[in-house]
């Protein structure tokens, strides 16, 4: 996500690197056979270690109640939808299904909107308080939001605005709007000057050659800074906890802990849970990945 | 590949034409580029209300939904407001007694310790392993290199509640999988090991955690960063006979520079700030040995119900955070004014 | 470029109908208050059979025309906090279930109507004088009281019986039942699942030997763990601890042991409340398996009495700030009266002790009910003071407590360290 700030600072890092003439390969060829094996056995190892969790998440939703708490775990069974019919059979499901989209793009587009004006007026123009602008934003993506969770109470409950998704969404907003506009800035620094200057050479109006030049090769910075929304606002569960006692304006990370009862514990139907409510941020996941590429090449070639 | 994405991110500059990326805003320091230079630069665009009309809901709203939530909260830490004051909304007014009790006491003192030593050693085992991965990843063919950048995109996807769900369960004494691993690799006293015995080892379980969460994002920043590098200066400096170790330092690392700084400077505010990840492995416990200073701040708020002492120790956590990052922000800063 | 500005557009648009939502579904909830009136009640997941719950609402409903009551079950995780802040709410929940160890502090606080005036319509005449004492402040009744149960032995008949051992009167024979599984069984059933802070256990135990967890000193309150007579009884509890191989540094609550552990077998006795059992025994059944489960009380130190067992249950209370409080207390009236309690206590099985004596359930021999009925006239409860909520949030000093002198600590010191904490919070206001 980040990676964008960090986008014309390497570029740039790379130009003053020393430049030397590039050459043959000193490699034996033998040596290189076996170095190639072994790194691709570690990548497979790596890449085990770091998909065992979701694989073991998605697989013990799939089993039968007997075969979930054993000593020894069971890799063999006979799948079952039993867990999900449960987890999604909890009373207001879609409600919350529907409240946890509402907030999730709500705020993210909101911040989207908001961050790419500030953000293109911070990275393109000169004013008084720029730095103290930029110094701000950077201090604001250290607000400590679950120990501030009361204060937000206190203000939502003074103001009657407690169970509502649009305090929610607004809430949600400002906590992802320092990361974007930090990260949107970082984007619009590194498309170059010349390319808008030429649009507006050639009769744009600066509005004009903002929409035709700069916001198309932004595709990937606003799909890498949505992704981060979205996993924000997906996942926080602290403030919803607090602000929305009514159960018609909750949202699915509290769903999700409701299988942990006083009754027993559900394994089954929490990883049913958990895996239902991963799947949405893995399909974002790569969505928005595709297209961030898709745009930049688009964007690169034109430009 | 789709999960290549950071790799066009990060290569932004270089699609476009690189030099005219970084430096044409400013005069650039030397005078080889001075071809490049655009005598028009920032100076061609307009300035007057126009910033100030774009930034303005940005500040607004930063102003009203952060700002004064933050005055608010530093206005509690000032007072005494537990069960009964919250619900007669009558607070009362301590002055700075919430800080006294606070900094007097050792308890405290501990967790600071423990929060920033956490903090440290998580950061550290990210950026190390984050970068190897990177630098594996770069080093792997076109089909390996897909396949381990699908796992950590996964283990990144994965939300921090269903993650932490599924690690407590993995680290459980009696049906986790972690006791059968190591139980199968013939290790004994696994047969029910308690993996949250003490306060330490409960924050190692943590830090795996946080690090197998975190490990994916900059790995793959890492390798996005390591494609603008060009192979040609590898091939160059294994020519002259350096090691991987020297080209590291010497190549790789003055270009990734900027990378390190930033993606440092975040995590450090992530894993500082991870309240999730802590409190539901195991509450802050065992006996209160595994508290970093958010989880300390939300038991003694949300737990214990004094909300004033909680607020006390949130604005102390963010002081402390800002005098350890400020030498960050000046870093930022000057590369800010570089550009 | 088209595209992406009616994107823009098309978001700013769905910013205003999301906020749209936002106050139409405030604006729903005002327009309650003109037309039919409602009467919220928050009880707790697991206190209020459902079949139950809807009869008393039935007859309510019945009786006023044009009110309604909505039912919403709360979960025990933060459920503190939860109360705190609805309490502080203008349109707080009508009626709330309150732990009994925790009504005290909630009535310190304001946040409860007080109810001294209506103690005859509510009919606290006919109250279990046990339960009573909780709902009280200051000589003030703060709710009603409604159900009790503590804690007794569940064993396996088939295991007692493989190791030839009968349910034991006192301490001593316990133990030497105890043993006796260990050694017939060769390891293969634990003789007792008891976890490391089963702290109502302990809390029984340090009665029975004439102490207590904290007492009234002067105007103040002080932990007493340390006291010689407390440290016995966490004695007792590390001895009978060391015939399980529950964790130490867990209740039983985490992992589940009515469903998660006691259903997976080799498990000859542990120690439960009502509903505890009835999940082990549905549990069992779902894996087509057969609970053949025996009750017997907590045994003492001799043989006249039982042990000395923790009087856990609930209180049902009115929110100061209710904008119903005279259809919440007929409410109350109805749900905490005789009549609907002697149905409550056939609805749970005599799981629950209701709050009229007379309207006990007749306990069948050989049920859960019968045991905890035997030790019902030896139940106590935690301190009666404001600050004792204060002591039972996480994290727990007396749970720690435990762990530290079963992982071998001197108990004394450890007492001490949790008396400190104790007294600290005890004595917060």
């Amino acid at each position: 996500m980040s990676a964008v700030s960090t986008a014309s600072a390497v570029a740039k890092g790379s130009a003053a690197a020393p430049r030397v003439p590039a050459g043959k390969r000193p490699v034996g060829k033998r040596a290189k056979v076996v170095g190639k094996a072994g790194k691709n056995v570690l990548a497979l190892l790596v890449a085990a270690v770091f998909v065992f969790p979701v694989y073991w998440m998605f697989s013990s939703s799939l089993k039968p109640k007997a075969e979930i708490l054993t000593k020894d775990p069971v890799f063999v069974f006979s799948p079952t939808t039993e867990n999900y019919v449960k987890a999604s059979g909890v009373d207001m499901f879609w409600t919350y299904v529907q409240n946890s989209f509402m907030v999730t793009v709500g705020a993210v587009l909101l911040a989207l909107i908001v961050a790419l004006a500030a953000s293109f007026a911070i990275a393109r123009m000169r004013f008084r308080g720029r730095k103290g602008l930029v110094l701000g934003v950077m201090m604001a993506q250290m607000a400590p939001w679950e120990v501030m969770v009361i204060v937000m109470y206190m203000i939502a409950r003074d103001s009657d605005m407690l169970n509502s998704i649009a305090t929610l969404t607004l809430v949600y907003f400002v906590m992802v709007l320092p990361f974007t506009i930090w990260t949107l800035r970082g984007f619009i620094a590194a498309v170059p000057v010349e390319l808008e200057e030429a649009a507006m050479i050639d009769g744009c109006s600066r509005t004009q050659a903002f929409f035709k030049v700069i916001f198309p090769l932004l595709a990937p910075g606003l799909m890498s800074t949505s992704l981060f929304g979205f996993i924000t606002a997906w996942n926080e569960f602290a403030m919803v906890l607090i602000l929305n006692k009514e159960d018609y304006a909750q949202t699915l990370p509290l769903w999700l802990t409701q299988f942990n009862t006083a009754f027993g514990n559900d394994w089954g139907a929490t990883m049913a849970a958990a895996s239902m409510f991963t799947v949405p941020v893995l399909i974002v996941f790569l969505f928005l990945q595709r297209k961030a590429v898709g745009g930049m090449t688009a964007g690169a070639v034109k430009g | 590949m789709t999960v290549h994405s950071q790799g066009v991110v990060t290569s932004v500059p270089e699609d476009a034409p690189r030099k005219s990326a970084g430096e044409s805003q400013t005069p650039p320091p030397s005078g080889s580029k001075e071809v490049l230079q655009r005598p028009r630069g920032r100076r061609g665009l307009p300035t007057g209300l126009l910033p100030y009309l774009l930034v303005a809901p940005a500040v607004i709203s930063l102003v009203v939904l952060l700002g004064y939530p933050l005055i608010r909260n530093v206005i509690l830490s000032f007072q005494q407001v537990n069960k009964r004051e919250l619900i007669t909304r009558k607070p009362e007014w301590i002055g700075v007694d919430n800080y006294k009790e606070l900094l007097g006491s050792s308890d405290f003192w501990t967790v600071v310790v423990r929060s920033f030593v956490f903090t440290a050693v998580n950061v550290l085992v990210i950026m190390l392993i984050g970068t190897l991965i990177g630098i594996l990843l770069n080093n792997l063919g076109k089909k390996m290199r897909l396949v381990l950048s699908l796992a950590l995109v996964m283990a990144w996807a994965m939300p921090i509640v269903a993650s932490v769900t599924v690690f407590k369960w993995l680290f459980d004494e009696q049906f986790g999988v972690a006791n059968w691993v190591m139980r199968s690799l013939g290790f004994a006293g696994y047969e029910q090991h308690n993996w949250f015995e003490t306060g330490t080892s409960t924050l190692v379980i943590i830090t795996v955690l946080i690090a197998w969460g975190s490990i994916p994002f900059v790995a793959l920043n890492m390798y996005a960063g390591l494609t603008t590098v060009g192979t040609e200066l590898y091939e160059a400096a294994r020519m002259d006979g350096a090691s991987g170790w020297r080209i590291f330092w010497a190549v790789v690392f003055p270009i990734m520079k900027p990378f390190f700084l930033v993606t440092t400077f975040l995590e450090v505010i992530w894993v500082f700030k991870a309240f999730a990840q802590v409190y539901a492995m195991n509450a802050g416990g065992p006996d209160r040995g595994s508290e970093t200073l958010p989880v300390f701040a939300f038991v003694e708020g949300s737990g214990q119900q004094h909300y004033g002492m909680a607020a006390a120790i949130s604005v102390l956590t963010i002081v402390m955070l800002i005098a350890v990052m400020s030498f960050y922000f000046r870093l930022i800063l000057k590369q800010e004014e570089e550009q | 470029m088209k595209r992406k500005l009616i994107a823009a557009i098309g978001v700013a648009g769905m910013m205003v109908s999301v906020a749209a939502c936002g106050s139409d579904s405030k604006s729903g909830g005002d327009t309650k208050t003109d037309g039919p009136k409602t009467v919220t009640v928050w009880v707790m997941d697991g206190s209020a059979p459902e079949p139950w719950i809807q009869a008393v609402n039935k007859e309510f409903e019945a009786k006023h025309k044009d009110v309604k009551v909505d039912v919403k079950i709360q979960k025990w995780d933060g459920i503190q906090e939860k109360v705190t802040t609805a309490l502080s709410e203008d349109t707080p929940p009508d009626v709330i279930e309150l732990g009994n160890t925790q009504t005290a502090g909630y009535a310190a606080t304001g946040g409860l109507a007080e109810l001294t005036e209506d103690k005859a319509k509510l009919g606290a005449d006919g109250w279990n004088k046990g339960m009573l004492p909780s709902a009280e402040l200051d000589g003030k009744l703060y709710a009603a009281p409604w159900w009790a149960a503590n804690r007794v032995v569940v064993y396996d008949k088939k295991a007692f019986k493989d190791a030839g051992v009968t349910p034991p009167k006192t301490r001593d024979e316990w133990i030497a039942g105890l043993e006796k599984i260990k050694s017939t069984s060769k390891g293969k059933t634990q003789p007792l699942y008891l976890p490391g802070q089963s702290w109502y256990v302990l809390a029984g135990f340090i009665w029975d030997e004439g102490g207590d967890l904290a007492v009234k000193d002067g105007d103040n309150w002080k932990g007493t763990l340390a006291d010689p007579k407390s440290i016995e009884g966490m004695n007792f509890y590390k001895k009978l601890q060391s015939y399980s191989t529950a964790p130490k540094d867990k209740d039983e609550a985490t992992p589940q042991q009515s469903t998660d552990v006691v259903p997976k077998g080799g498990i000859a006795s542990w120690i439960g409340l009502g509903w505890e059992a009835g999940g082990a025994i549905k549990a069992i059944e779902d894996a087509k398996g057969k609970a053949d489960f025996g009750y017997f009380p907590i045994p003492g130190k001799t043989a006249d009495k039982p042990g000395s067992v923790f009087f856990g249950g609930s209180n049902l209370a009115i929110a100061e700030r209710s904008k119903n409080k005279d259809l919440a207390k007929e409410w109350l009236a109805l749900a905490a009266g005789k009549d609907q309690m002697a149905k409550y206590a056939q609805a749970t099985e005599g799981a629950a002790l209701p709050n009229h004596d007379s309207a006990a359930f007749k306990a069948p021999a050989g049920t859960f009910a019968e045991a905890m009925g035997q030790a019902a006239s030896v139940g106590k409860l935690t301190p009666i003071t404001e600050g004792w909520a204060n002591v039972e949030t996480n994290p727990n000093p007396i749970k720690e407590y435990m762990t530290k002198v079963l992982k071998g600590q001197d108990p004394k010191a450890a007492a001490e360290a949790a008396d400190k904490e104790i007294t600290e919070r005890i004595n917060k206001k």
